[in-house]
């Protein structure tokens, strides 16, 4: 009765076929589920003299359909998407908080210097001057606005980073699992496909927060590697991931360490490759430290430059202005020394930071590097890096820096304040990271805003030439004693201070009271027109104060100052709101180009392991059709039988 | 079986590629309309970032252009003001003028010439207050490079009677303003070695010949020292050379208070003198008439506009006969030209200034129209791109859902009986 035989073979390989195929409808929308299918196999056939008589069909094995290398690569390439979404849609947020046109930072800006023109128009009108003090007192706040939605914004990502972390955690020891399980069933000599599916899903989530890669060991577990290299998963261990600070303890930045048998080692955020860990982390170490470093440069560079000019003012009272906005101070999150598990410092030196020159500053962190020791600036010796575009300094300088200037870099005068360095001794220099947070204003009476220019101009009477004063600045107070020029004709003059000495006239260009440092103090004096022969022009400490505004336009003149890189103080914020522009419209560009190319690999991938309804529906009418047919086969082995006994029966 | 390949599609992968192609488009969709309806082309900076800082650059540059109309329209309305109140002081002292010209008259009387000195003072009193005007901000029109509220200061009872309590000269205009106020010392204060205005004084007015001087004028300005001079006639012979006469005089400085002898060349006796005064520097002035041992002329610098009025009120209302009052007329007459001649001279400065603030003014008009053309084409949207733009993604949208919506009806299972 081998037919019936075959028969019920036949019907058991086809129902398992049958199965198969509505296994794979049932889990068409399982994430992860490679389409499987049953191997039919026929049963050796049994040797008689007339030949191999088949003896039907078995099922072999179920096997899923999938392909190592486009799991691997859609993997990888999901991966890089998850990075650079996570780090676009971070800086979208951080675009959002300098926003353009009439509400923007900017036009606060504008408004505040625009508004001395009012006051330049009427020195003595109290309600201008309010203007102008509320004005000043909204830019700071907006300011510091702006530093608290960064600090928010750091904050949100700090905590979504520990999220991640904790996730990356749970997910190793996951794979870790389900390596433990698969290893026990690797003697079965079936493969457990669902196992195999559940630990790639694994990893594919795993990859969603931190690159990884997987080679797989001869017991059926995989090891999973951060960085190329670190092991996170081996076998059954999981050595578990953390966020860890810098080497200098700086809150604002984070590194991803793995820890094994208690050792933490920190991973460079470059080397992880993609991952919405490794996109926050680059977002929170590079873009949003830049964002903060523009911000807090163009606050830094705007008070110091407004309180230096008002400090040259002379008030409704006749005292000199004092501070509009807070002063800038460095203190200790500026200057950072490293922390341990790092390696500390050797040397007892320790470093300030002053300004020299607010027109020079560039948005960035210095890291300071000594390579040679010394005693306090002498013979010592190292290298001052520019962290935002990696440019390297070598201190010390020529021409020599005075004790206890180490070097002056942007603007920045990098002290050695005490006591000597070591080679190999290291300070990062945060100097922009806390002016926004600061800043305040420091006014709130209309009279004792500056505005009066402590230095006049005069011609003399007598003048007969066409001699005007096109402006008189003051560059440091009090007023230097008057100062007579004595024309000799178009061409030159002399001054009384100088005697006999003789110098060129030239109508437009400035005459600088300080002829050793040309602008450094007294008083810079622009005249135009013609003097005649014994026409003078007498710069004095200003006998009318009260009338003047000369200050107000100086601190107007302010808006035309060659300040942020050459561009002027007032293109500033456009140049800051470009430059994060930039970095969030590239950063989109790449996540658009990954996503495609993620798009692209996971098509490919389900295209062999996907389930395709059509196919199953037509795989269900092949099979029920086979299916059918051997239940035919039986039903006529059961008419051959019946056959069979009706004829005995007779 | 044959091998499979990428044609073959996995249903739930189709779904999702399906589902996020008609996501992108919704949102393509969207931020075409937000584009639309914002008319603008940049709504973040990432939109386009060069674009979106030259839109921010071009919006500061039209809020400074305002700004500097603003405090342009300021400095208009000063010198406007300064201009004109320099026209109501040249109108003043054009009646100051005629009053004096009116006191010449030889028929009046020195009660008349009183009356008319009153008058002549109601005028003085007005141009000086005029030149110490304020605009409408309370800063004095006249207060040069900077100077008291108030900035002229008189007649005070020592020398100078006037004083200009400012710092004469005169700011220079800039590309997008011009000054705040005119050079007030250079309209009403005198400079003797410039204008040369001196007064005349006779020490004695005799009622019975005729006595005056011509004006002041300056000969060689560089030699002028501001000193005073009293010129005394110290012999007037007639005797040596029958015929002719010959008049001595001494002429003193002060300062130094030096004095020297002159003896002028003779003259036909049957002629009245007109003798040139030698021995004032730089300064030239004839005596006139019948001079007489004794007769002292005191010539006295002028410094300011208000100084040559006081000087006519008085020596006008105190000239005791007609000799006197020719005199004080004619030295009045000299000096309100010149200084006549002062004050039009800074009120076409003034004039000057307006223009430039008309220029200035329209050069920014069209700058400002210049800038917000280019913050409109670096940020504003090409409405007839963007409907376009826009209905195209529309219809793209419309095909997405459409055949999504086809294609998903499609399944062997449909068949399946």
């Amino acid at each position: 009765m081998s037919i019936l035989n075959i028969g019920t073979q036949a019907l058991q390989a086809n129902l398992v076929a049958l199965q198969t195929a509505g296994n794979n409808i049932a889990n068409v929308n399982t994430p992860g589920y490679s389409r499987q299918k049953a191997v039919l196999a026929t049963v050796p056939g049994q040797y008689t003299g007339a030949g191999y008589i088949g003896k039907g069909v078995s099922v072999e094995t179920i096997v899923r359909e999938f392909s190592t290398f486009l799991t691997r690569q859609s993997a990888l390439a999901s991966s890089t998407q998850y990075g650079d979404t996570a780090r676009a849609d971070k800086l979208k947020q951080l675009e959002g908080i300098f926003p353009g046109g009439t509400s923007g930072l900017g036009a606060s800006i504008n408004d505040m210097l625009n508004s001395f023109s009012d006051v330049a128009s009427s020195p003595t009108d109290l309600t201008a001057r309010t203007v102008t003090l509320t004005r000043i007192d909204e830019t700071a706040s907006r300011m510091r606005a702006a530093s608290q939605q960064l600090d928010d914004l750091q904050a949100g990502t700090t905590q979504e980073l520990g999220q991640k972390v904790n996730t990356v955690n749970s997910l190793a020891q996951s794979i870790a699992d389900v390596n433990g399980q698969i290893a026990r069933v690797q003697g079965s000599g079936q493969p457990p496909n669902d196992l195999l599916d559940r630990r790639d899903q694994l990893i594919r989530d795993l990859n969603q927060y931190v690159q990884t890669t997987s080679i797989p060991a001869t017991d059926g577990t995989v090891g999973i590697f951060l960085a190329s290299s670190q092991a996170l998963v081996l076998g059954t261990d999981v050595s578990p991931v953390s966020l860890v600070p810098d080497d200098f303890g700086d809150p604002r930045k984070n590194k991803l360490a793995i820890n094994r048998n208690g050792v933490s080692i920190a991973l460079d955020e470059n080397a992880l490759g993609g991952g919405e860990i490794s996109g926050l982390l680059r977002f929170q170490n590079n873009d949003l430290n830049e964002g903060r470093n523009l911000l807090g440069r163009m606050t830094m560079a705007i008070s110091t430059a407004m309180n230096d000019q008002h400090h040259l003012g002379l008030d409704l009272d006749g005292n000199f202005g004092g501070d509009l906005f807070t002063p800038t101070t460095f203190n200790a999150q500026n200057v950072r020394a490293p922390v341990a598990p790092a390696a500390l410092n050797t040397g007892t030196a320790s470093m300030s930071l002053s300004i020299s020159d607010v027109s020079k500053f560039a948005a960035s962190d210095y890291l300071v590097n000594f390579t040679v020791s010394g005693t306090a600036l002498i013979a010592e010796a190292g290298t001052i890096t520019r962290l935002s575009d990696g440019t390297v300094f070598n201190f010390p300088q020529t021409p020599p820096t005075a004790a206890p200037i180490l070097a002056t870099i942007d603007g920045l005068n990098f002290l050695e304040a005490t006591n000597t360095a070591k080679a190999g001794d290291r300070f990062l220099i945060k100097p922009f990271s806390t002016s926004a947070s600061d800043i305040r204003s420091e006014f709130s009476t209309p009279r004792a805003l500056a505005v009066a220019s402590p230095v006049a101009g005069t011609s003399s009477a007598t003048n007969l030439g066409t001699l005007t004063l096109q402006s008189l600045l003051a560059r440091s107070v009090p007023a230097p004693a008057s100062v007579t020029l004595t024309f000799n004709g178009a061409g030159t003059y002399t001054r009384s201070d100088t005697g006999a000495t003789t110098y060129n006239y030239v109508p437009g260009q400035a005459i600088e009271y300080d002829l050793a440092n040309p602008g450094a103090t007294g008083w810079s004096l622009v005249l135009q027109g013609a003097p005649k022969t014994g026409d003078t022009f007498v710069v004095q400490p200003n006998p009318y104060t009260t009338l003047n505004a000369g200050n107000a336009t100086a601190m107007m003149n302010l808006r035309d100052q060659p300040m942020f890189d050459g561009a002027a103080l007032t293109d500033g914020y456009a140049g800051l709101i470009s430059q994060v522009g930039i970095r969030s419209q590239s950063a989109s560009y790449a996540a658009q180009v990954s996503g495609s190319i993620a798009n692209n690999l996971e098509k490919d991938r389900t295209s062999v392991s996907g389930v395709n309804l059509d196919e199953e529906a037509a795989k269900l009418i092949q099979y029920q059709q086979a299916y059918q047919a051997s239940a035919k086969m039986i039903q006529i082995a059961q008419n051959i039988f019946d056959t069979l006994m009706q004829g005995l029966v007779r | 079986m044959s091998g499979t390949t990428f044609s073959r599609l996995g249903s739930a992968n189709t779904y999702d590629n399906a589902i996020r192609n008609i996501q992108n488009r919704q949102s393509a969709l969207s931020t075409q309309q937000e584009k639309l309806t914002a008319g603008k082309n940049i709504i973040n900076a990432s939109d386009d970032p060069t674009g979106a800082a030259q839109a921010e650059r071009a919006m500061t540059r039209i809020e400074r252009v305002k700004t500097d109309q603003r405090a342009l329209e300021a400095q208009r309305n000063s010198i406007t003001s300064a201009e004109s109140t320099l026209g109501d002081v040249g109108d003043a002292l054009q009646n100051f003028r005629q009053l004096v010209v009116s006191a010449g008259n030889g028929a009046y009387g020195a009660a008349e010439r009183k009356t008319i000195a009153g008058q002549l003072s109601g005028l003085r009193d007005q141009i000086f207050s005029l030149s110490n005007r304020t605009d409408s901000n309370g800063l004095p029109l006249f207060s040069a490079l900077g100077s008291a509220l108030a900035p002229f200061v008189g007649p005070k009872t020592t020398a100078p009677d006037y004083t200009y309590n400012g710092l004469p000269g005169q700011p220079a205009s800039s590309e997008v303003a011009i000054p705040f106020s005119m050079d007030g010392d250079s309209a009403f204060m005198l400079q003797f070695s410039r204008d040369g205005v001196y007064n005349v004084s006779l020490s004695s007015n005799p009622t019975n010949r005729q006595l005056t001087t011509t004006g002041v004028s300056v000969s060689s300005s560089a030699l002028v020292t501001g000193a005073t001079y009293s010129v005394a006639v110290t012999a007037v012979d007639t005797t040596t050379t029958p015929g002719t006469t010959v008049v001595s005089y001494d002429v003193t400085a002060t300062p130094p208070g030096t004095t020297t002898s002159q003896i002028a060349p003779g003259f036909p006796s049957t002629q009245s003198a007109d003798i040139a005064v030698v021995g004032m520097a730089g300064l030239s002035m004839n005596m006139q008439g019948n001079l007489q041992v004794g007769d002292t002329f005191t010539v006295t610098p002028s410094v300011s506009v208000f100084s040559v009025l006081d000087n006519a009120i008085r020596d006008i209302g105190g000239a005791a006969n007609a000799n006197a009052a020719t005199q004080a007329v004619g030295q009045a007459l000299t000096n309100i030209d010149t200084s006549m001649g002062r004050i039009n001279a800074v009120r076409g400065q003034a004039g000057d200034l307006l223009n430039r603030a008309d220029r200035i003014s329209s050069n920014q008009d069209k700058r400002s129209i210049q800038l917000e053309a280019d913050r409109s084409r670096a940020e504003d949207l090409d409405m007839v791109k963007g409907i376009s733009d826009f209905q195209n993604q529309q219809t793209g949208y419309q095909a997405a859902l459409q055949s999504y919506a086809q294609v998903q009806k499609l399944s062997l299972f449909n068949f399946i009986a």
